[in-house]
């Protein structure tokens, strides 16, 4: 088990090598490089930009060095200031700045800076994180719990009215297209009905920006309202995100409840004469739970990408906004670190997965 | 096939059924017993899927639409009339014309869905035809061949799908798009394959142990002609199904994509183009505008997840328990 554990750990780096790559060349092949940005700000000098290009190991021109010289200041190993691998203390650039490393680069938990903004992208990331994380745990939560039960329901009356009117939906809110089912949730109840608001996460008449130092000096005062307020705001994103997700999952569920219907000892305890009730919900629905785990655990790296499309329609300030925001504005860093980000989280928690599986389930072999 | 309707003697079935009812003895009976082959099985269970059926039609229609929409009714882009009312019901249109209601041109919805068709079924239809095509060849090669090619190939396939596909698409359609549908089509077909190729390794790797390819190798056929005539017919069923998921995938791609302004430029039309041109006047009330596209772009969509549902139980009739 630690084998294989160690296995697919030391499988990871290459795997995480590979995302680093792909985010920093899929910037790197856009065309007009970075600066192209400040050719609409007037006021920015060309010796500002030069600084800035310097600071970022870039150069006007980029050669095949000169790549390679930004692609190792972007991780940490150069150091742009001193132009070498050592940094201002004189030590090698990539260790801790505390064993006199530099403190550049994302081995430095640095992602760079918002060109737009003029902030370091960790910062603004890790600010979006609690919008996003109230967001998708919200939803996450409801639908796999609505999908488990929906789903086993279906198993158990296979074929029923409900089984077949379940099928029919499933398909139908997994093809909607989110965005398009957003618009006309905004229109149906905010603009028609008005019981909901259609956007942002709190009132902004009666509360600051939400996570920033004021908000919660306002949420100390009124942590009640607060909450209500954001719950307000979350009926419709969540709602959204809730039809759309839970067609696949409760298909899921019901597939992997049948099988397990089918299995010997089921047959054996229905045999036995247990009332059914006992057969499904101890026997059955346990062990059908399983491969069940794994899927949500895949689904996991989904609550920090966040839910793009639905942030987007109700302009939710989440990390999937500033994804967009950044694509808008061709704000190169945020939208590497966004990328490295959520990429290496979805690879983690598919690592997680796997370990848990392994775990609860002693059938799977390790090799 | 080739011999669809037999003569059957006194022994058979048929002719003692007959013999029950009385009919003389001597007589011999024709009875229709048609030998079908694998595709013909295959349309039976498919026609027994009413709602597939349905998403069939509903896509040839979308097809029909987008190839003949445009010629039958041209759209001329600069053609925005004077109202005073954004979305009003200027009296200058047909009650046909007017059945979706207008845009803040004057023009008609109707016309908008009609001429959009081509560019959303288009970039559905290309975007499967260059995964599927993609998926097909890298999977084949992984799965047949094992070994070191399998593990690196499958390592690229692990690396793509570890970056959220999302994030990746809109990045290359903001980078690298500029509006052009054929360019937009090509990211799409580009990115979407590796799910697919993931796939089609799993089926190579089970079918190729089988007996038929045993045969095959043992009789001296060469390694690509065994995975694309022998295997690859035997793989297509789930082959099939899954391209129809990128498909309707695709179409809702390029609607989101359009939608922010990343896709379509804004002179074409798709059904995401009207979409975004729409998002603003909602607020004001103009429901029509935006519902309309997207119910259309909604309706095929189900209609090709239905069409799906069909050929995987058509298709692939093993998978249909789970």
């Amino acid at each position: 088990m630690s084998k294989y554990i160690i296995r697919r750990i030391i499988g990871l780096i290459p795997l995480l090598f590979g995302i680093i790559l792909i985010s920093f060349f899929l910037m790197k092949l856009a065309p007009g490089g970075p600066q192209a940005q400040f050719n609409q700000n007037p006021r920015v000098t060309e010796a500002q930009i030069d600084q800035w290009l310097k600071r970022w190991c870039l150069e006007r021109e980029s050669s095949p060095i000169s790549v390679v010289r930004e692609f190792s200041g972007w991780l940490g190993v150069y150091n742009c200031e001193t132009e070498s691998l050592l940094s201002e203390q004189g030590g090698l650039n990539f260790l801790p700045a505390a064993l006199g490393g530099g403190t550049n680069g994302i081995i430095h938990g640095d992602l760079g800076l918002s060109i737009k903004a003029g902030r370091p992208v960790t910062d603004m990331i890790i600010e979006r994180v609690p919008a996003t994380l109230i967001l998708t745990t919200t939803a996450l939560i409801i639908w796999v719990t609505l999908a488990v039960i929906l789903g086993v329901i279906a198993a158990v009356k296979r074929y029923s009215f409900f089984d077949q009117a379940l099928t029919f939906f499933s398909y139908v809110f997994y093809s909607l297209p989110t965005f398009w089912l957003g618009l006309m949730f905004i229109y149906l109840f905010s603009v028609v009905l008005r019981i909901f608001p259609a956007q942002g996460i709190l009132t902004p008449r009666e509360w600051s920006h939400f996570n920033t130092p004021n908000f919660w000096i306002e949420f100390g005062e009124r942590p009640l309202a607060a909450i209500l307020d954001i719950g307000h705001h979350m009926v419709l994103p969540v709602t959204v995100l809730v039809l759309v997700s839970i067609a696949a999952d409760s298909r899921f569920v019901r597939a992997s409840m049948l099988e397990t219907l089918n299995q010997d000892y089921v047959r054996t305890a229905k045999a036995k004469g247990l009332p059914k009730q006992r057969v499904y919900m101890k026997h059955a629905f346990r062990n059908a739970m399983l491969p069940v785990v794994t899927n949500v655990g895949l689904e996991l790296p989904f609550l920090f990408s966040g839910a793009i499309v639905t942030e987007t329609i109700f302009s939710w300030q989440g990390m999937g906004l500033l994804f967009i925001t950044g694509v808008n504005d061709r704000d190169y860093f945020i939208l590497m670190g966004l990328i490295l980000v959520t990429s290496s989280l979805v690879v983690m928690f598919n690592l997680l997965a796997d370990i848990a599986y392994a775990i609860v389930d002693p059938r799977i072999r390790y090799d | 096939m080739s011999d669809p309707i037999r003569t059957v003697d006194s022994f058979d079935t048929a002719a003692v059924m007959t013999d029950s009812v009385g009919l003389p003895e001597d007589e011999f009976v024709e009875v229709n017993l048609e030998t079908l082959n694998q595709w013909q099985l295959a349309w039976r269970r498919f026609k027994r899927h009413k709602l597939a059926m349905v998403g069939a039609g509903v896509l040839i229609v979308m097809v029909a639409v987008a190839i003949f929409g445009t010629i039958l009714w041209p759209y001329d882009p600069t053609d925005i009339k004077a109202i005073s009312r954004p979305g009003g019901d200027p009296p200058t249109l047909s009650p046909i014309e007017n059945l979706f209601g207008t845009d803040f041109g004057g023009r008609s919805v109707l016309q908008l869905v009609v001429v959009g068709a081509r560019i959303s079924v288009a970039v559905g239809f290309f975007t499967s035809l260059i995964a599927t095509t993609i998926g097909i060849l890298v999977g084949a090669t992984a799965g047949y061949f094992g070994g070191r090619v399998d593990n690196m190939l499958m390592r690229f396939v692990d690396l793509m799908l570890a970056i959220p596909f999302l994030f990746v698409i809109l990045v290359a359609a903001r980078f690298f798009g500029g509006g052009d549908p054929v360019v937009l089509i090509l990211i799409f077909g580009l990115l979407s394959w590796p799910g697919l190729a993931r796939l089609v390794r799993a089926l190579y790797l089970s079918l190729r142990e089988s007996e038929f390819v045993q045969a095959a190798r043992a009789v001296g056929v060469s390694d690509a002609r065994i995975t694309f005539r022998h295997i690859l017919p035997n793989a297509m069923g789930p082959i099939v199904v899954s391209s129809t998921l990128i498909l309707a995938n695709a179409i809702v791609l390029e609607a989101f994509v359009s939608f922010l302004n990343f896709g379509i430029r804004a002179t074409d039309v798709s059904w995401g183009n009207a979409l975004a041109n729409s998002k603003g006047t909602l607020l004001t009330g103009n429901w029509w505008w935006p519902f309309f596209p997207g119910m259309i772009l909604a309706m095929t969509v189900i209609a090709v997840n239905f069409l799906g549902d069909g050929l995987r139980d058509a298709l692939d009739p093993r998978s249909k328990e789970t």
